[in-house]
């Protein structure tokens, strides 16, 4: 894993996502309990608080662009590969080309992914609840095909 | 006495739990029931739907029926209330399922209060409506899934009645398109928004999802509404009234 090259040069959004995984136990911005509440007038992720007409145009930097596909990586309970598309070098998607089944999501990050994704909010966050609201993503594999594009696309 | 029953309609998994002394098995098959109708009315992959008719310019929408009808009329009040970030008609063809998965739990929701239960949930793959209590007597607790793991929450909603909807990518790839570029946005991993109604939730859901960055500001100046966004570096972002509804983090 040529970490130190994504770290270096990467300005997107995205890279968090990876580096949550392997490396910080604590930068997780999903700590969520440690961060004070944002008003989203003045949250740094909410610019244009104008939600009529459609989304701003990204500002376009100097960097690679095109489609990079992630390598398939291949867990017992199915294949996982991403596929991000990068223009100037920002990221401005990122697609889930192949996933497991729900079922086995579950079971594969129950037993495999789980013990590896250690931040503070997962921790805290270990609740007991009666019912679960959201979506959802493969985990590790996920973040492995991922790091995979963003090598390919040399963001970084 | 609770009963509780799982079952896949509308091509995901849906959960009724119901807590009354008086509650019947008879109760949820009725709930199980509309779902299955209104699917078969809606779906877009069944091509006998009344929706798939109306695409294929077999079927006009004043010979479509009440349900129908009533359908188009909230689909385009919900498209004019989200500046159009909520459109049920994308590429030419009409595709209420944003709608119809909340308008179901609304349906269910309506059938089990008039029974006369007050403690319930309906949870539609993951969009929920709570009333009252759980058999403890305590709140329902409804988890925000953390986007990097199943099962661990990034927070705990405690509420007795409420709506929990969330939207998001990655459940069955990129499947909320912007509406006015015609291409899927994902600024989000995931926007959730709760307030009092399930149907109104899950289409603001959606349509905050489209917003990105200003999806919640929209939801902070919708009366009795609020949102939770975690953003693709894994930023937990909310409107200023979320926190009230949390639990503690344990």
């Amino acid at each position: 894993m040529k970490r130190a090259a994504i770290v270096t040069g990467m300005t997107a959004v995205g890279v968090a996502l990876v580096l949550a995984y392997k490396v910080t136990p604590h930068s997780s911005g999903l700590a969520a309990e440690a961060t004070p509440t944002a008003d989203p007038g003045n949250s740094q992720s909410a610019p244009s608080p104008v939600p009529s007409g459609p989304a701003p145009p990204t500002p376009a930097p100097t960097g690679a662009t095109g489609t990079f596909t992630g390598q398939d990586v291949p867990n017992r309970f199915g294949d996982v590969q991403v596929q991000v598309l990068v223009a100037n070098g920002r990221i401005t998607d990122v697609k889930a080309l192949q996933l497991p089944s729900d079922r086995a999501q579950s079971a594969y990050i129950s037993q495999v992914a789980g013990p590896l994704l250690r931040t503070e909010a997962l921790q805290a966050q270990n609740a007991k609840i009666d019912i679960i609201s959201g979506a959802t993503y493969t985990s590790l594999s996920y973040a492995q095909s991922l790091d995979s594009a963003l090598q390919q696309a040399h963001v970084g | 006495m609770a009963l509780h029953r799982i079952r896949d309609v509308m091509g995901m998994p849906v959960a009724v739990h119901v807590v009354c002394e008086e509650a019947k098995e008879g109760w949820l098959d009725e709930v199980y029931d509309d779902f299955v109708a209104l699917d078969e009315v809606f779906s877009p992959f069944r091509s006998d739907s009344a929706v798939s008719r109306i695409n294929r310019g077999e079927l006009l929408e004043a010979d479509s029926g009440q349900l129908v009808r009533q359908a188009m009329h909230l689909c385009r009040l919900y498209e004019q209330a989200t500046n159009g970030y909520f459109s049920a008609w994308l590429g030419g063809t009409f595709n209420p399922s944003g709608l119809v998965k909340g308008w179901a739990i609304d349906r269910a929701t309506s059938i089990l209060a008039q029974k006369g239960c007050r403690n319930f949930f309906v949870d539609a793959g993951g969009d929920v409506q709570v009333r009252g209590v759980r058999d403890d007597g305590r709140p329902w607790r409804v988890g925000i899934r953390h986007p990097v793991s199943r099962d661990r929450v990034a927070r705990v909603i405690e509420a007795r009645d409420l709506a929990v909807a969330t939207s998001g990518t990655y459940e069955k790839g990129d499947h909320i398109f912007d509406p006015h570029t015609q291409t899927a946005v994902s600024h989000l991993l995931s926007f959730t928004v709760i307030g009092p109604d399930i149907l109104q939730a899950d289409v603001y859901a959606t349509a905050g999802f489209a917003m990105g960055d200003g999806g919640l500001a929209f939801i902070n100046r919708v009366p009795g509404y609020e949102a939770y966004a975690i953003d693709r570096e894994l930023m937990a972002s909310w409107t200023s009234g979320f926190g009230q509804y949390c639990a503690p983090a344990t």
